[in-house]
C-alpha cells in the first residue's frame, strides 16, 4: 500500500490538471450548449492564449507581476479573435448542416496553427511563474506549489461565476431560452445573434485564459492545440456536452484517473481514460450529467 | 551554303545547351524532417545545417561538377507521414539520395523504402539501435547520428562515478526512450553492480502532465535519476518537476539524455532551467578545447542563421550531408551501389573532428558533449560547465 502522503500528492496533482482542463472544456461546452457548434478550433484558441501571453510578457518587459496583466491581455485578445471569427464567418453557417460547421472549425485549426508558426516560429517558448506564486508549501507531507493551489481555487470560482451568469442574470435567462428554442426567442424580439457572439466570446476567453495560465507549467509549442482538444473532448464526452457541472465532473474524473491510473497500469494510464470514455459512451451516450439530445 | 552553316551552328548550339544542362543538372537529395509540432524544435535547425553545408559545397562548384539540390519535406513527426513523403520524394521528385528523419519511429520506417528503391539513406538524428541492427541492416542505410547504445552507456559511465546506489529512470515510452534506458541500465549494472534500480517511469511520448509520474518517482526515494525526455517534452517535465522540489530531493543527481543540456532547451526555459543537473548536447557554441574547424563552423553558422548563440542541432544535418557528399566524390558517381560501397569506412573531417562510417554496421562514431549545467552571467540561459566531448569508440559493440 503506498504511503498516504504520496496518495495525497497524486490527488493534488490530478486536481490541478483537472482544473486547467476544466477552464478550457467549460468554454467548449458552453459554446456547444448555446450555439450547438462543436468548435474544433477551441484548442487553437487555447494555443493562441499561450502564445499571446508570451508575447505580452515580451512587450511588458521583465517586470515581476506583469504575468497577470499578460494573462488577462492574452485572454481578452483571444476573446476578440473569437468574436471576429463568429461575427464575420461562423454566423453564416448556422443554417448549414453540422458537417459544414465541423469542417469550417477544423479548417480554422489548420489556419491558426500555420499563423502561429509564421508569427512565433517552431521554437518552444516558455514563461516563468509569477514571483508571488513561485513558492510552495508542505501539506500532509506533500509539496504543493502555490501556483497549483491558485489553479485549484480558480477552477471552482470560474464554475461558480458561470453558473451565476447563467442562472442569476438577465443575459443568462436569455441564453437558457436560446438553448431551448432559438427561433422562438428571436421571434420574441431578442437579439439572438448578439447573444451568440457574447457566448462565443466568453467561451473563447476561457480557452485563452486557460492557455495563458498554463504557460508557467508547460512549454509553448506548436501542436499544443491538437493535444488539448483531444483531452477536452474526452472531458465533455464524459461529463455531458453543454452541461457546466458535467464538464466540471468530467474534468475531475479525467484528472484523477490519469493521476491514479499510473499506479495500477503504469504504462497505460491514458488507456484507462479512453476506456472510461468508451464505457460512458455506451452506458450514457449523453455523458454523466448531460441530457439526451432532443433533436 | 548559308543555310548549312546556320544548321551546323544551330545544332552545335543546341548540343552545347544540352551539355550545359547536363552539367548543371543538380544531384537531388530528399530531406524528410520534422518541420512542425514539438519535434520541429530540433528538426528545423537540423535542416538549417544541411542547407548551410549545401550552400558551402555549391559555392565551391558542387560535387562531380554538379550542384546539390536539397528538397525538404515535413514528416510532422509521424512515421506514416515520413514514409509517405519519402515515397513521394523518390517517385515524383526523382531524388538520388535521402538524408533525414528525426525520431526513432520515423528512421526505421523509412529504411525499408530506401532498400526497396535502392536509394542510399543517411539518418542524421535517429538513435535507436534497431535502425542498423543486423536484422534491419541493408546496403543502403547509414547512420551519421549517435546511437542509443553510445548515449545510454556514456550516461552510465558518468553516473557510476556518483556516490549513489538507488537509481530511477524516466523516459518516453517508445523505441528511443526504451532503447536508451535499457542501454543505460544494463551498462550501469555491469560496471557498478551495487546499484539498485528503484523505479522506472514511462510517460507516453508527448505527455502533457508529468506530475503523477514525478510524485510516484519521488515516493520511491531515488538518489539519482536518468531521463531521456527530449525537446519540448523535457522542458514541460522540468517546469513541473522544479516547483515540486524534485531536483532538490535528488540533490541535482539528474542526468538528461536526449539533449537536455542543448541550447534549444536551456534557452527556451531561461531562468526556469534546473541548473546543476547533467545533460548532453550534439553541439556547443563555446567549446574551448575544440579544434579551429569547430570555431570556424560556429562563426559561419552564426552568420547563416543570424543567431548570436547558434543552435546545437544544425551539426546533425551538416555532418550527414558531409558523409553523403564525401561518398559521392569517392565513388565518382551517383549510382546507389557505388556510393553505398564508397560510404563504408569513409572518414570525414567534420567540425567536431574526424568521424568514420564503420563498414561493419554502417554506423558513424558520433559522440556527444556532456556536462553539468551552470548559470553563466554572460548568457541569459544555462550552459554546460567544463564541457567535454566523450569519445564513443569504447561504447560501440
Amino acid at each position: 500500500m503506498p504511503e498516504p502522503a504520496f496518495l495525497f500528492g497524486q490527488f493534488v496533482g490530478g486536481l490541478t490538471a483537472a482544473m486547467f482542463l476544466f477552464m478550457i472544456a467549460a468554454g467548449l461546452s458552453l459554446i456547444f450548449g448555446v450555439l450547438r457548434i462543436l468548435n474544433f478550433a477551441h484548442g487553437s484558441f487555447y494555443m493562441f492564449g499561450a502564445y499571446l501571453a508570451w508575447q505580452f510578457m515580451r512587450w511588458l518587459g521583465p517586470g515581476t507581476e506583469y504575468f497577470w496583466l499578460a494573462a488577462l491581455g492574452a485572454a481578452t485578445g483571444v476573446a476578440m479573435i473569437g468574436v471576429a471569427i463568429e461575427r464575420l464567418l461562423l454566423c453564416r453557417l448556422y443554417r448549414r448542416e453540422e458537417l459544414y460547421q465541423l469542417l469550417f472549425t477544423y479548417g480554422f485549426v489548420l489556419i491558426l496553427a500555420d499563423i502561429a508558426k509564421i508569427v512565433w516560429g517552431t521554437q518552444q517558448l516558455s514563461v516563468s511563474r509569477p514571483p508571488s506564486l513561485s513558492g510552495s508549501f508542505e501539506i500532509f507531507g506533500t509539496t504543493v506549489p502555490h501556483y497549483n493551489l491558485f489553479i485549484i481555487l480558480l477552477g471552482p470560482s470560474i464554475a461558480l461565476a458561470l453558473w451565476l451568469l447563467m442562472h442569476r442574470t438577465g443575459v443568462g435567462r436569455l441564453i437558457r431560452a436560446a438553448v431551448l428554442d432559438r427561433e422562438m426567442l428571436g421571434a420574441l424580439g431578442a437579439n439572438v445573434g448578439g447573444l451568440y457572439t457574447i457566448m462565443f466570446g466568453v467561451g473563447s476567453f476561457l480557452a485563452g485564459l486557460g492557455g495563458a495560465l498554463v504557460t508557467p507549467v508547460k512549454s509553448i509549442i506548436p501542436g499544443m492545440d491538437v493535444e488539448v482538444i483531444v483531452e477536452v473532448f474526452i472531458i465533455v464526452v464524459i461529463g455531458g456536452l453543454g452541461s457546466l457541472w458535467g464538464t466540471f465532473l468530467g474534468a475531475f474524473v479525467f484528472g484523477q484517473v490519469l493521476a491514479f491510473g499510473i499506479l495500477i497500469m503504469p504504462r497505460f494510464s491514458i488507456f484507462s481514460v479512453f476506456a472510461l470514455m468508451a464505457i460512458i459512451l455506451i452506458w450514457r451516450p449523453w455523458g454523466l450529467l448531460g441530457r439526451p439530445l432532443s433533436r | 551554303m548559308k543555310r548549312r552553316i546556320f544548321l551546323v551552328a544551330a545544332s552545335s548550339f543546341a548540343m552545347a545547351v544540352s551539355f550545359g544542362a547536363m552539367a548543371a543538372d543538380p544531384i537531388k537529395v530528399g530531406f524528410p524532417m520534422i518541420l512542425s509540432g514539438p519535434g520541429a524544435l530540433f528538426g528545423e535547425p537540423a535542416l538549417k545545417g544541411a542547407q548551410m553545408y549545401v550552400e558551402e559545397v555549391n559555392a565551391k562548384g558542387g560535387v562531380l561538377g554538379r550542384k546539390i539540390q536539397l528538397i525538404s519535406r515535413d514528416t510532422k513527426g509521424n512515421a506514416d507521414e515520413a514514409v509517405r513523403v519519402v515515397r513521394e520524394l523518390i517517385l515524383r521528385e526523382d531524388v538520388n539520395f535521402i538524408v533525414g528523419t528525426l525520431t526513432s519511429a520515423e528512421g526505421p520506417a523509412v529504411s525499408p523504402i530506401a532498400k526497396e528503391n535502392k536509394i542510399v539513406f543517411v539518418a542524421p538524428i535517429t538513435k535507436t539501435d534497431q535502425l542498423t541492427a543486423p536484422a534491419n541492416l541493408h546496403p543502403y542505410v547509414f547512420r551519421s547520428a549517435s546511437t542509443t547504445t553510445i548515449e545510454g552507456r556514456t550516461a552510465a559511465e558518468i553516473v557510476a562515478k556518483w556516490p549513489v546506489t538507488r537509481i530511477a529512470t524516466i523516459s518516453p515510452d517508445y523505441a528511443y526512450g526504451q532503447d536508451v534506458t535499457k542501454a543505460f541500465v544494463e551498462h550501469l549494472k555491469k560496471i557498478k553492480p551495487s546499484v539498485e534500480i528503484v523505479d522506472q517511469q514511462w510517460p507516453k511520448l508527448g505527455e502533457a502532465d508529468y506530475t503523477p509520474f514525478i510524485n510516484a518517482q519521488l515516493a520511491k526515494r531515488p538518489e539519482a535519476v536518468f531521463s531521456s525526455l527530449w525537446g519540448g517534452h523535457f522542458v514541460t517535465f522540468a517546469k513541473q518537476a522544479k516547483p515540486l522540489n524534485y531536483f532538490q530531493a535528488i540533490n541535482n543527481n539528474f542526468i538528461g539524455a536526449g539533449e537536455a543540456a542543448s541550447i534549444e532547451s536551456t534557452k527556451s526555459m531561461g531562468a526556469d532551467y534546473p541548473v546543476g543537473i547533467w545533460g548532453n548536447s550534439y553541439d556547443v557554441f563555446d567549446w574551448p578545447d575544440g579544434p579551429q574547424s569547430h570555431k570556424d563552423y560556429i562563426a559561419r553558422l552564426k552568420k547563416f542563421t543570424n543567431e548570436e548563440h547558434p543552435s546545437s542541432w544544425p551539426i546533425t544535418g551538416y555532418i550527414a550531408m558531409q558523409f553523403l557528399t564525401a561518398a559521392i566524390a569517392k565513388a565518382g558517381s551517383i549510382d546507389s551501389d557505388k556510393v553505398s560501397a564508397a560510404m563504408k569506412d569513409i572518414s570525414v573531417d567534420t567540425p567536431l573532428g574526424k568521424m568514420t562510417m564503420r563498414a561493419k554496421d554502417h554506423q558513424a562514431n558520433h559522440g556527444q558533449f556532456w556536462g553539468k549545467t551552470k548559470r553563466d552571467p554572460k548568457y541569459p540561459f544555462a550552459v554546460i560547465e567544463n564541457v567535454t566531448r566523450i569519445d564513443p569508440a569504447p561504447f560501440m559493440d
